[in-house]
């Protein structure tokens, strides 16, 4: 039998944790949440979870800045950058951070579903 | 019963009075606190019943009937509207229309009164309405409470309901400058589709004296963009007398460009009047076609200090347009000098001249600058 997978929602919007928390509870998956940078880089740096999805403008730290800092003390977390801001150079920068991915706010929930499965499967 | 003890009476009620309105606020700020954090929880359970039905198809689960006239209810479906798209706001809306939303918030916004009631539903059509709410939006367009009137015109822009563009124009000349502005923001959102209805409003209502609505109807037309109305700004511009409006159209011509921006402009460049000649260069510079660098050279010697600065600063930004600038520093001319020399700065030429030289690269052009520069600080000094 598979272990359950470990998923860590961070943003500081508390509609958006919920949407994700209880769509990611309906496809089985353990779920925590983080509400502010500071609080997402420590429960993502304690290496208990999967998969990160990450939200990039929040307070306490940048989303950018959370990867950044995984990156340099070497966690190896695997991370879905959230966001609203949808230029070229965040993208960019989040995908050459580390991130595995980029979803845009508002998002299609189906498809963020899906993608999630897929880098949890990969 | 001497002074004393009626001075005694008197401190013991007015400390009574104020205990017990102390207390009264108290118990009001509780009851406020725990109200709003029901409806908190309340907005959250919602969202999270709302996210499993799009979370999944085929998920069945029944939304409690109550919910339809549940204000938690309401701001949740606001809340997750913006977080998600595509399909996921179609099931929303259908989730909406099932329960009777809108119908209900039409019913509230036709009653009288509490007006706090009224315009929360407002809002709340703003935001979910779809076609089938338009009519009462358009309807409730011309309300007496204006932020209603302000609602129903975002809720209309929202949805682009096109032909609620006439609608909102005909309010248009009939609004306070701050409903107006609001409304020009609504206008702005529909994009080019209010492009022609803009034209027709201003064209009927161009008059000699009262025109602010007209002027905000053009700065609406140049925010826009649409590059159509080049022809309408420049026969505006022909017939118009009064000064601001030329003004905003002038600016409006620049940010609508364009090679039918241009002749207007450079006509206007010729005014008399000092305000539409700077007002012109800006403009002209906005446009950023370098055929017209010889133009605003011209106005490097202008009388009035605002358009040799708009003229340098235009040509700062054109291509080919520094060549000009650095050419005149050698103008007999001061003031043409000191406003080639600040746009020069301002546009990084005179800081990028100066990396060169520290690097020893610099051309003879930035020479030309920096030889210009310390000849004026030295005499300053």
């Amino acid at each position: 039998m598979s272990e359950t997978k470990r998923i860590l929602v961070c943003d500081d919007s508390e509609t958006v944790t919920t949407v994700l928390v209880t769509a990611l509870e309906l496809e089985g998956y353990e779920v925590a949440t983080a509400v502010n940078g500071i609080e997402a880089y420590e429960m993502g740096a304690t290496g208990n979870y999967d998969l990160v999805i990450l939200d990039q403008l929040m307070p306490g730290l940048l989303g950018l800045e959370i990867i950044d800092r995984w990156h340099h003390e070497g966690h190896d977390i695997r991370t879905i950058m959230l966001s609203g801001v949808d230029d070229e150079r965040t993208v960019v920068s989040s995908l050459e951070s580390g991130a595995v991915d980029f979803v845009r706010k508002p998002f299609r929930l189906p498809e963020l579903l899906a993608r999630i499965r897929q880098r949890l499967n990969a | 019963m001497n002074a004393t003890t009626i001075g005694f009476i008197a401190v013991g009620v007015v400390l009574f009075v104020d205990f017990a309105l102390l207390l009264g606020l108290v118990a009001l700020k509780t009851v406020h606190r725990r109200r709003a954090e029901r409806h908190r929880l309340r907005r959250a359970r919602y969202v999270a019943t709302l996210s499993r039905h799009l979370a999944s198809s085929t998920h069945i689960e029944p939304i409690d009937g109550g919910a339809a006239d549940d204000d938690a209810f309401l701001d949740a479906v606001i809340d997750l509207r913006n977080v998600v798209t595509g399909h996921d706001v179609e099931t929303l809306t259908g989730i909406v229309d099932s329960l009777g939303l809108a119908r209900i918030q039409e019913a509230r916004l036709r009653s009288r009164f509490p007006l706090g009631r009224r315009l929360r539903a407002a809002v709340s059509m703003a935001e979910i309405g779809d076609e089938s709410t338009a009519r009462v939006l358009i309807e409730y367009l011309s309300d007496p409470e204006p932020e209603i009137r302000i609602q129903c015109a975002r809720g209309l822009g929202r949805m682009q309901h096109t032909a609620a563009i006439d609608a909102i124009l005909e309010r248009f000349g009939l609004e306070e400058p701050w409903v107006r502005a609001r409304f020009a923001d609504t206008l702005v959102g529909f994009g080019a589709k209010a492009t022609w209805p803009l034209v027709a409003y201003i064209r009927v209502n161009l008059s000699h004296d009262e025109n602010e609505s007209v002027i905000e109807a053009i700065r609406v037309l140049g925010t826009i963009g649409d590059r159509e109305v080049g022809p309408t700004l420049s026969g505006v511009l022909r017939v118009a007398s009064d000064p601001e409006v030329q003004l905003a159209t002038i600016e409006a011509l620049g940010a609508v460009g364009g090679p039918l921006a241009i002749p207007p402009l450079k006509h206007t460049f010729r005014s008399a009047d000092w305000r539409l000649r700077a007002k012109s260069a800006a403009s002209l510079g906005h446009i950023g076609d370098p055929s017209i660098n010889l133009v605003l050279s011209s106005g490097l010697v202008d009388s009035n200090w605002w358009v040799r600065r708009n003229s340098a600063a235009a040509l700062a930004s054109l291509p080919g347009g520094s060549g000009l600038l650095l050419d005149t520093l050698e103008s007999e001319d001061p003031f043409a000098r000191d406003a080639a020399t600040e746009a020069l700065a301002d546009c990084g030429a005179l800081a990028a001249a100066r990396e060169r030289e520290d690097a020893g690269v610099a051309t003879a052009d930035d020479r030309r600058l920096l030889d210009h520069v310390g000849a004026e600080e030295t005499v300053l000094a």
